[in-house]
């Protein structure tokens, strides 16, 4: 098991340094100058001086820099925002991030995995029709709407929740919903789709002809297999959620990661876009390497091969 | 394994909610607005964003200050009115002794010496660096000195780290008086070339430090030319280039504040030299923040009406006033709150629901239905001024060819035809519909007290099919695809295409649109490499220069690359003029000429910005600057 983990984590590295030379070749060959200013012109001798000081005269020394730095967890300062380093920008915008995506999948996994589970068992019920049209609803509504509309409900016209912001528990259900509802609904599916399988299978039939009581052949012999494909979702969907949503922060004005990789990319700010793609993808690969592990330990087919 | 799923989420549940909870919320301050982009420097010397300008100027204090109506200067940490010599070149300002930093320290003349010096040197200085190299006797020199060693000391490092230079750095080496071994190793008339310069044997090491050490040591001698004196730390005598009316409204601009002493201790460079390898000033540029205490800094220092309590990046920025500052009796709101959020639709939400008391900025994109409500009265609290900035496209006035075809537009007589066909009411009533007050001028009118705009003649698309034909482009023929170049977003793109349309239809051409996204459109257009580019101007003091300087041969924002000998004398005899009456005579000829015969630029409308003010919110006065002291505000809930 621990050699497991270590293969995994090595070639999470591996990983993650083909992703830095790809981004580091994209951002140097995008055109357009950061100094470049949107009103004035600076003295091309001044611009550059200070291509020089930020190492951008010679991209072979500001790869290595740039990467000397980032084991150190010390990606320079932004460009555009020049009080601020990068590491300042991340470790400010990070938590929110993930408190916020953490939340909206703790949401989606209670609600969606019972309703998926309830609507496989009681087949073209009224419940089944119901869910299913919510998540069809959940999955192909775009957040700017559902984000809108639960706050022209909650927050204008029942006043029951703030606008937006971020610091108190009541600021968070609007986003963390709003989030969660295409992940909840995704969850919902995959639940419901994997127990159908299941149910028809030939343990269930034999579990319920011995005579099992059908509660306990549904929650726990079903659902355990059942359970598999939610898993290994769950991995690239929490590290989708936690690494920020541009939408939904903007509408709720949550002061997260996803607008400032946004905005680092239209301000060419280099290292801000190499630092919120390192650290997005260090968040990813770290919960596929989690999935994986869960799985071995949820599947006894895996675990047996391991 | 259902009941550990849920148990498991239900912990982690819990344990998220209850570190975000600990996390905690903040009070609200007394006066609460929204900053749709976040501040992007707070370095005064740097800044040019207004939402930036905007917070400096509350938490700074120049030697004046703006009045809230009039936006006129007054009495600031200097008193009024200073003591001017009878050739209106010297300015001698006596400092309030009672003028405080937030620590308590006396705000000397000094401070304002480091300030204005910092604001010109390469590595600090930023756009408004012109108003201190234009203005203050011998600091144009200086900062033209700084660039040209600044060049050398670059090109000269890099060669000494075995990389290769660029041509324009070879030349520039080449012409460095201070640099005898290399015309001594390579005598002749003609500049080497790049291959030419490293394949020279010289030991580059020890010329850069040389050089370097020599520059270095010259700085403080040389800066003593620079017109800025400070005989005690109460008086401060600044001389002028030329005679300049409007001097006191450029002490309150953001560039002309003060600098605390602090701040040295945070100025970086090899040595104690004070300059990076490259020759420039660089300060750690976290010198901004309240709470930055590296190398024993205290963290910002201000002597304005407020401090900055605290700085969350991208999420609020408060103020308090400023225990020691002169005037903190009169100050009736006590804290601030600059709220960012970046979805100007939330923005309003939260404005509707009381989170924010002013939102200065409404450009969501059914604004015309908020200024419909603004100007017909609905809404009292929403409000419509017309600002001091004119929307105009130009024309490259300068290439012979633009992306491999001719450029006709280095022709007025063309200008002039493609400016007025345009039908400027309908673009602004239909095309953008939010009724903005078209114009045919490129400064804003009725905004400079003294200031009468030239009249403009009127013209139709027939006289403007007619001059085409005198260009030798009778109905269109024989112009190449116009290339037309703007930014996306916003409203640009909607315009643009009205205008190529009219242009297609009136003039038989056809118009290529180029939309670029900001920085590489920045980049074009800085470089002449389009035919007609979107662009526009906000005006930075109270005189028609800060419009009409634009179009001067050589000026560095001059985007057209428009250069006429008559229209860069006008302007130098009104320089020179200390009649002011004769003198704005003179810069509405200037104005005339731009805007009846040569169009650099095709003026379309002024600038207007939709705000909304909470009734309670007394003393913030709309003004065509949106320059808002927050020390005259009251907020009565």
């Amino acid at each position: 098991m621990t050699r497991r983990i270590f293969n995994r984590l090595v070639w999470g590295l591996v990983t993650l340094g083909c992703i830095y030379v790809i981004t580091f070749l994209m951002v140097v060959s995008a055109p357009g100058n950061p100094f470049a200013a949107a009103e004035r012109n600076m003295p091309p001798e001044v611009v550059r001086a200070l291509e020089a000081r930020y190492s951008m005269d010679n991209q072979a020394a500001y790869f290595f820099q740039f990467l000397a730095g980032a084991v150190r967890f010390d990606f320079g300062p932004s460009f555009q925002y020049k009080d601020w380093t990068c590491s300042q920008i991340i470790a400010r915008a990070l938590p929110v991030s993930l408190t916020l995506g953490l939340v909206a999948m703790l949401i989606a996994v209670l609600v969606g995995v019972p309703v998926g589970v309830l609507s496989a068992v009681r087949r073209n019920s009224w419940f089944d029709l119901t869910s299913l049209g919510f998540i069809l609803i959940g999955i192909s509504l775009p957040a700017f709407v559902t984000g809108s509309a639960l706050l022209i409900v909650f927050a204008i016209y029942l006043k029951v929740l703030p606008i937006g912001g971020w610091g108190r528990i009541s600021q968070l259900v609007l986003p963390a919903l709003t989030l969660s509802l295409p992940f909840m609904a995704y969850i919902a599916r995959l639940t419901r789709v994997g127990m159908l399988d299941v149910l028809g299978s030939d343990f269930v039939r034999t579990a319920v002809a011995k005579g099992l009581d059908r509660r306990a052949v549904i929650w726990r012999h079903a659902f355990r297999v059942a359970f598999l494909p939610v898993l290994s979702y769950l991995g690239p969907a929490a590290a989708q959620a936690m690494t920020g949503s541009f939408v939904v922060e903007k509408v709720f004005n949550v002061p997260g990661l996803g607008i400032h990789f946004v905005d680092a990319a239209l301000n060419l700010d280099r290292g801000l876009i190499m630092s919120c793609v390192l650290a997005y993808s260090a968040i990813l690969i770290l919960f596929n390497i989690i999935v994986d592990l869960l799985y071995a330990q949820v599947d006894p087919r895996i675990k047996e091969a391991a | 394994m259902f009941r550990w799923v849920v148990a498991v989420c239900l912990i982690l549940l819990a344990a998220t909610l209850a570190g975000y909870t600990l996390a905690g919320g903040s009070e609200r301050a007394d006066f609460a607005y929204v900053n749709s982009t976040g501040i992007n420097t707070l370095d005064p010397a740097q800044m040019s964003w207004t939402p930036d300008i905007r917070v400096a100027i509350n938490i700074w204090e120049g030697l004046t200050t703006y009045d809230p109506r009039t936006t006129r200067p007054r009495e600031g940490a200097a008193y009024l009115p200073p003591d001017v010599s009878a050739d209106h070149l010297t300015y001698t300002f006596t400092l309030r002794p009672d003028a405080r930093w937030s620590n308590g320290d006396p705000v000397t003349s000094g401070d304002f010496v480091r300030a204005w010096r910092r604001a010109i040197e390469p590595g600090t200085a930023g756009d408004y660096a012109f108003f201190i190299t234009d203005y203050i006797a011998g600091a144009g020199e200086y900062y033209e000195w700084r660039n040209h060693n600044v060049a050398a000391l670059t090109a000269l490092n890099r060669l000494a780290r075995g990389w290769g230079v660029d041509d324009e750095s070879a030349r520039s080496l080449w012409g460095d008086a201070e640099l005898p071994e290399l015309a001594a190793a390579r005598p002749g008339p003609e500049p080497p070339t790049v291959a030419e310069i490293t394949s020279l044997d010289l030991d580059w090491g020890a010329i850069y430090r040389r050089r370097f050490e020599r520059h270095a040591a010259e700085l403080d001698a040389r800066f003593v030319s620079v017109g800025l004196e400070a005989p005690n730390d109460h008086t401060l005598r600044v001389m002028l280039t030329r005679p300049c009316p409007y001097f006191l409204d450029l002490c309150a601009f953001a560039v002309m504040l003060p600098c605390h002493r602090s701040i040295e201790l945070l100025r970086e460079g090899v040595g104690d030299t004070g300059l990076t390898p490259e020759g420039l000033v660089v300060y750690d540029p976290q010198w901004t923040k309240p709470d930055y205490h590296a190398n024993g800094y205290p963290g910002l220092i201000t002597n304005g009406p407020y401090r900055v309590a605290d700085w969350a990046f991208k999420r609020r920025l408060h103020l308090e006033t400023n225990p020691h500052y002169w005037d903190r009796e009169s100050i009736a709101c006590r804290s601030i709150d600059m709220l960012v959020y970046s979805d100007l639709n939330t923005a309003l939400m939260a404005y509707e629901r009381g989170d924010v008391d002013f939102l200065p900025d409404m450009s969501v994109e059914y604004d015309h239905q908020l200024v419909e409500l603004a100007v017909t009265g609905q809404r009292p609290d929403f409000i419509f001024p017309v600002v001091f900035g004119t929307y105009y496209y130009i024309f490259n006035c300068d290439s012979e060819t633009v992306r491999g075809r001719a450029n006709p537009f280095r022709d007025a007589r063309v200008r002039k035809a493609f400016a007025l066909c345009i039908d400027k009411r309908t673009l602004t009533d239909k095309v953008i519909g939010r009724g903005d007050p078209v114009s045919q001028h490129v400064i804003p009118v009725g905004t400079i007290t003294g200031y009468e705009s030239p009249p403009v003649a009127a013209g139709d698309a027939g006289e403007a099919r007619r001059l085409l034909a005198d260009a030798g482009y009778a109905g269109g023929r024989d112009l190449p695809p116009i290339d037309l170049l703007y930014s996306t977003g916003s409203q640009h793109g909607k315009v643009c295409e009205y205008l190529a349309n009219t242009w297609r239809l009136e003039l038989g051409v056809t118009v290529e649109l180029r939309g670029k996204e900001t920085k590489t459109f920045a980049e074009d257009k800085v470089k002449c490499n389009y035919m007609i580019a979107r662009a526009g101007w906000y005006g930075d003091y109270a005189d028609p220069t800060t419009f009409l300087d634009v179009f001067a041969t050589g000026n560095g924002n001059n985007d057209a690359g428009y250069s006429n000998p008559t229209y860069d004398a006008l302007l130098a005899r009104a320089a020179a003029e200390t009649d002011a009456a004769r003198r704005m005579q003179l810069l509405a000829d200037a104005e005339a000429m731009l805007v009846n015969d040569e169009f650099p630029a095709l003026p379309l409308w002024q600038y207007t910005n939709l705000m909304a003010v909470k009734s309670h919110v007394r003393g913030l006065h709309p003004n065509p600057r949106l320059t808002f002291p927050f020390r005259y505000l009251s907020v009565q809930r």
